[in-house]
């Protein structure tokens, strides 16, 4: 039992959230009675339909919302805020200061969480170099593409030197092959730290390819519906992409998420009738 | 030709600006009473005349002064009630719509009102500018600070940014640029509120000045003055422009 405990990085129990008061046209049921353990080291994705309130379980888990039941507990502590020194987190948006260079970013980020003022130029430095970007340090977020963008935020986040990484879809408004990149140096990443990291996607072949285990969710109210084990030590290759075990688990994990996300599309309106095309109707027959 | 103005449109306004003077130099000068209009020629020579005019220096040192401190004080009292008023949703719910009303009323109907208040001298002049120029300045502050992306709060508290260096590093830097062409507007409104107090009663300030020229029929000396005004304006202008550029040199 200890040892389970000791195991643990972040806990969540009986979680349920709701937007808006209970008599308002616009109340929400997001979550609805989510338990999850974060086992240490792990890389856990959570995956779902949109709307089925991963993202919200996301920031339940940081301590950026206080959930309407249930309890959150990181390591031994409970979560009833942000916790600067054990998590840090990675949006998708662009959450870097536009007016402050990526250097500045990095030394503002670490005077909120209270780093030393003589560490901080140093630990800068280094997490550029992690993601090599140390180059742009002197850049404005403005003169730099979307995946650099992201990276600089991972090497912010990197800084901060917690144990738990927090990722709310961060290669989610990247091109494809950038994703794949980043997704990559992740991996990399995830096999010389001992970060654990909770990452929310969209994408089937971005949860297998990162994730040791995968939480997908249920349409809305979400809750977990299966977790399921990707077996395979990181850093992981792009051979591990095409081979047949990653295809074999991206259709059981689509298997799991198609019927989610068509009752969740249905809540937000559904087809009634297949579109007739009338000009092929009224064109002359073949 | 078209092609070479187009690509230095710089050229195209020079030419513009020339043809207005000229027009305005033939007009002054063979078509128009010289009672009403004097040619830009004239003007410009008559500059040193309009300094060597008793007390006209010492008219534009205490428009000059006035100007500035009923800005700094446009400044000041527009940020901080711009502050007060954006900061917080009931703030902004509640006392946004009074200080649109208040923008609304045409000020210049309770010029007369500041004069009883504050007397014929200096301050009265001042009180009017800085009721002018306040106005944008709030709606700049408050604009800068509701428009600031809410993902760049979330991130800054994530870290464990306190209230203070949230205010401090996150909604200041954000309303700066904002801040800036408020400051601009001010400054016309400044300008605005100083010298209509100025025209409407004056024992000295360039308004006196303006008023006297056109009493005694003097145009030359008048549009000298109004010249020089204009200079002051643009410079003035030109400095906020030259501060909005370098504080949002980030935004690209």
């Amino acid at each position: 039992m200890t040892q389970a405990a000791t195991n643990t990085a972040i806990s969540v129990r009986n979680v349920s959230h709701s937007f808006g008061e209970a008599d308002e046209a616009r109340h929400v049921k997001a979550l609805l009675d989510t338990s999850l353990d974060v086992t240490r080291g792990e890389l856990l994705c959570l995956i779902g339909p949109s709307g089925c309130g991963k993202s919200t379980l996301l920031n339940v888990m940081g301590g950026l919302i206080a959930p309407t039941t249930g309890t959150v507990m990181v390591g031994d502590k409970p979560v009833h805020g942000p916790m600067p020194n054990d998590i840090a987190f990675i949006f998708q948006e662009n959450a870097l200061f536009p007016w402050s260079t990526i250097h500045e970013n990095m030394i503002l980020g670490m005077s909120f969480q209270g780093v030393p003022k003589a560490e901080r130029a140093d630990r800068a430095q280094r997490a550029l170099e992690a993601v090599g970007l140390d180059e742009f340090a002197g850049h404005y977020p403005s003169q730099l593409s979307g995946g650099m963008r992201q990276r600089a935020a991972l090497a912010r986040a990197l800084s901060l030197e917690t144990n738990i990484l927090l990722m709310d879809e961060p290669f989610g408004a990247l091109d494809e092959q950038t994703r794949m990149v980043l997704g990559e140096d992740l991996s990399v990443l995830l096999s010389r730290s001992k970060k654990t990291i909770v990452f929310v996607t969209h994408s089937l072949g971005e949860a297998v390819f990162l994730a040791d285990r995968v939480a997908v969710f249920s349409a809305r109210p979400g809750t977990i519906k299966e977790i399921i084990t990707v077996d395979e030590p990181h850093p992981r290759k792009s051979a591990f992409m095409t081979s047949a075990r990653f295809h074999q688990q991206r259709d059981q994990l689509y298997d799991l998420l198609h019927d989610e996300i068509r009752k969740s599309m249905a809540q937000s309106g559904k087809p009634k009738r297949a579109y007739e095309d009338q000009s092929s109707r009224a064109g002359p027959a073949a | 030709m078209k092609r070479y103005l187009l690509r230095h449109p710089g050229v195209a306004r020079l030419g513009v600006i020339l043809l207005m003077l000229i027009g305005w130099e033939i007009a002054a000068r063979w078509f128009i009473d010289p009672m009403f209009i004097s040619p830009p020629s004239r003007v410009l020579m008559a500059l040193g005349s309009v300094f060597a005019t008793p007390n006209v220096p010492a008219a534009l040192r205490l428009t000059f002064f006035e100007l500035a401190v009923a800005f700094a004080l446009a400044v000041i009292i527009g940020v901080v009630l711009g502050l007060a008023v954006g900061l917080s949703k009931f703030g902004n719910k509640t006392f946004m719509p009074i200080v649109l009303l208040l923008y609304g009323i045409p000020q210049i109907t309770i010029l007369p009102i500041f004069i009883l208040y504050f007397g014929i001298g200096p301050a009265a002049k001042i009180a009017f500018g800085v009721t002018h120029g306040m106005f944008p300045i709030i709606m700049a502050v408050v604009a800068g600070v509701q428009n600031i992306k809410p993902i760049l709060l979330t991130s800054a508290r994530s870290m464990g940014a306190s209230n203070w260096q949230i205010l401090r590093h996150v909604v200041y830097p954000n309303m700066i640029p904002s801040l800036f062409s408020g400051m601009r507007l001010g400054m016309t409104g400044v300008l605005l509120g100083v010298l209509l107090a100025e025209l409407y009663v004056s024992t000295g300030g360039i308004g006196y000045f303006t008023s006297m020229f056109t009493q005694n029929f003097d145009p030359t000396k008048l549009l000298g003055l109004v010249g020089i005004l204009a200079a002051m304006a643009i410079a003035l202008n030109e400095l906020v422009r030259r501060g909005e550029t370098h504080f949002a040199r980030w935004r690209d």
